[in-house]
């Protein structure tokens, strides 16, 4: 009995003392994340320093244009290096476009389109050794308009340049916060380059003097047109001036609008949700919706050969997809495309077709290519795996592939024999 | 929870067995003191089962121990510990300090959504405290003990990162995260040593 007794009030006590204490425990729960906080240049003084500088190393390259014998490939956020291909064996850098907030580009006969935040800078690359701005095209990416922000949906609005703080650079550190506990789904907010503002876009046929882009570009010409599409819209500038780009029209298209690709005349518009298609022969101001077949979310750049359209669908974070797929339409009827096959991938990114050849970026599984003469069965004809490949272009025997790490060139001419010819 | 419950106990009655049949010749005696206890703190209140296989030699007991704690994550403690009687009768005080590694065992449901990958890294388990030990059979002892418990765990984490569009980017943090738990409890053990 006394042992009984022993117990219970043993247990009494210790369950008060516990309770006592328990107030005092404090339990230390901390964030540790870089923070970066941006270092800003008056816009004037920022325009002033939009010009061709000596060559840099390629470093992490985001899109990629062919004009002829020079290569376009913007390293997002910086610029564009300019690379004389004249020798595809031996490219060579011959200078830099510094141009801080650019992703996208395109280029017909000597005018170079590119976005820096939110304007619209026109180039003369006559020389593309030396490309001089010309036209500031103020806020009409408001998409992308970091430093009009306030102001980013009146595009009509007059603003001082002297009066807009640009981001030139961040400045990065460490930091340790005491953590939030009711914060158990962070969601985090930067400036992720390669998932939205504008980018290059990719155009094959059609006119001639028009440079073309990478499946993963967001801006094309067509005629005297160019479009560019912005995060749910689509967006067109009347460049018969070339150098006096004017606003033209925007139409929505969807949420998370990704790529645009001309064919003829017409645009191939991928995002996160589906493909839409559009007409602009009849008013190339304005493009009119044909049709559109939606698709799991993911990532989707896509291009045409007139008769299937090749859409792309990767599970990258920024589109919050979990397939890694080709997916092939016939869109002989635009109106009601049918997918024909879907093939699975690793990580699906950039693709080009020339001919029967289809060739498709799969991320760390490197270029895969494939004659695609039957599109219910391709046959792969060669895999490289030099690097983690992002982007293809492929004409007239030579395949310029962007990579994680700069920018490869492969011959095709013998498909049997598909070789790299050099390395930048 | 359950079936480790079950397996502990199992395991500690297989011990207790072949312990009772060793006749005492040795000043070293195997001793299995085998726990549950309630943890309290800031994040609230959790279980733990603790079991410790060692020797005493008079009145000082080492051993090792190991155990599944529940307090804010599910974690398997993996520790020395040391102990010290005072008074020689059946029924005397105790004093102990534990020492050791922490390994994150985490249940799915602890663990964030929305994120890209997350893992947890292993870390520092402590405890002192001390208690009072009962006698109830030939060799047999309830023992009821308060103590400080600490553990460390941290979590590192890769968030989807989004665009910035319609936000001022006067600071932004980049997807990759580190978070540390320093977890502070105040613990009631209850134990059976044979």
């Amino acid at each position: 009995m006394k042992r009984i007794i022993w117990l219970f009030n043993t247990i009494c006590v210790s369950g008060f003392l516990a309770l006592i204490f328990s107030a005092c425990m404090k339990d230390k729960v901390q964030r540790t994340y870089k923070i970066s906080t941006p270092v800003y240049e008056v816009l004037t003084q920022f325009r002033e320093n939009i010009k061709s500088e000596p060559a840099v190393p390629v470093g992490s390259p985001g899109k990629i244009t062919v004009a002829g014998k020079y290569i376009y490939v913007s390293e997002p956020n910086k610029g564009i290096h300019v690379i004389d291909n004249s020798n595809p064996a031996s490219p060579k850098n011959i200078s830099f476009i510094n141009l801080p907030g650019n992703e996208d580009m395109a280029i017909t006969g000597n005018t170079l389109y590119a976005d820096a935040y939110g304007d619209l800078v026109s180039f003369d690359i006559s020389d593309p050794q030396h490309a001089i701005a010309k036209n500031f095209a103020t806020n009409v990416f408001p998409d992308h308009s970091i430093y009009y922000f306030a102001n980013a949906y009146n595009s009509g609005m007059v603003i001082n340049p002297d009066s807009i703080n640009v981001i030139v650079g961040w400045n990065t550190r460490d930091t340790t916060v005491d953590y939030d506990q009711g914060n158990l789904y962070p969601v985090y907010y930067a400036n992720c380059m390669n998932c939205m503002s504008m980018a290059p876009m990719a155009s094959s046929a059609g006119i001639n003097k028009v440079a073309t882009n990478g499946s993963m570009a967001r801006f094309s010409i067509i005629n005297n047109f160019l479009y560019a599409v912005g995060y749910s819209n689509l967006l067109t500038f009347d460049i018969s001036k070339p150098f006096e780009p004017a606003y033209s029209s925007s139409v929505q298209v969807d949420w998370h609008v990704e790529t645009i690709y001309p064919l003829s005349d017409k645009l191939f518009v991928g995002t996160n949700n589906g493909l839409y298609m559009y007409d602009v022969s009849a008013s190339p101001d304005k493009p009119s919706l044909l049709g559109s077949f939606a698709h799991a979310r993911g990532c989707d750049p896509v291009i045409s050969d007139g008769d299937y359209a090749y859409i792309t669908i990767n599970d990258s974070s920024a589109c919050l997809g979990f397939n890694n797929e080709l997916q092939i339409l016939n869109i002989k009827d635009l109106a009601n495309s049918v997918l024909v096959k879907s093939y699975d991938f690793t990580h699906p990114v950039g693709l080009s077709k020339d001919g029967n050849y289809l060739f498709i970026c799969d991320g760390r599984d490197g270029l895969k290519v494939y004659n695609a003469a039957d599109v219910n069965n391709l046959q792969l004809l060669k895999q490289i795996k030099d690097a983690e490949v992002y982007d293809v272009i492929a004409q007239n025997g030579l395949a310029i592939v962007i990579s994680n790490d700069g920018l490869y060139q492969y011959d095709y001419t013998d498909p049997g024999n598909i070789h790299l010819i050099s390395r930048l | 929870m359950k079936v480790s419950f079950i397996f502990i106990v199992f395991v500690l009655v297989a011990f207790h067995s072949s312990a009772q049949q060793k006749t005492m010749t040795s000043p070293w005696q195997f001793h299995s003191i085998n726990s549950v206890g309630l943890l309290e703190g800031e994040s609230g209140s959790a279980f733990q089962i603790l079991t410790i296989n060692g020797a005493q030699y008079g009145s000082w007991f080492g051993g090792i121990g190991l155990g599944i704690d529940y307090y804010r994550y599910r974690t398997v403690p993996l520790f020395f510990d040391f102990r010290k009687e005072f008074g020689k009768k059946l029924n005397k005080l105790f004093a102990y300090l534990d020492g050791g590694i922490n390994f994150s065992w985490v249940t799915d449901n602890q663990k964030m959504a929305y994120v890209i990958s997350e893992q947890f890294h292993n870390g520092f388990y402590g405890d002192l405290g001390f208690g009072y030990k009962a006698g109830i059979g030939k060799k047999d002892h309830l023992l009821l003990s308060l103590g400080y418990s600490y553990k460390y765990l941290s979590e590192t984490y890769l968030s989807p990162v989004y665009n910035n569009f319609f936000i001022n980017a006067d600071n932004y943090s980049s997807g990759q995260e580190k978070i540390s738990y320093e977890l502070n409890r105040i613990n009631i053990k209850m134990s059976w040593e044979f």
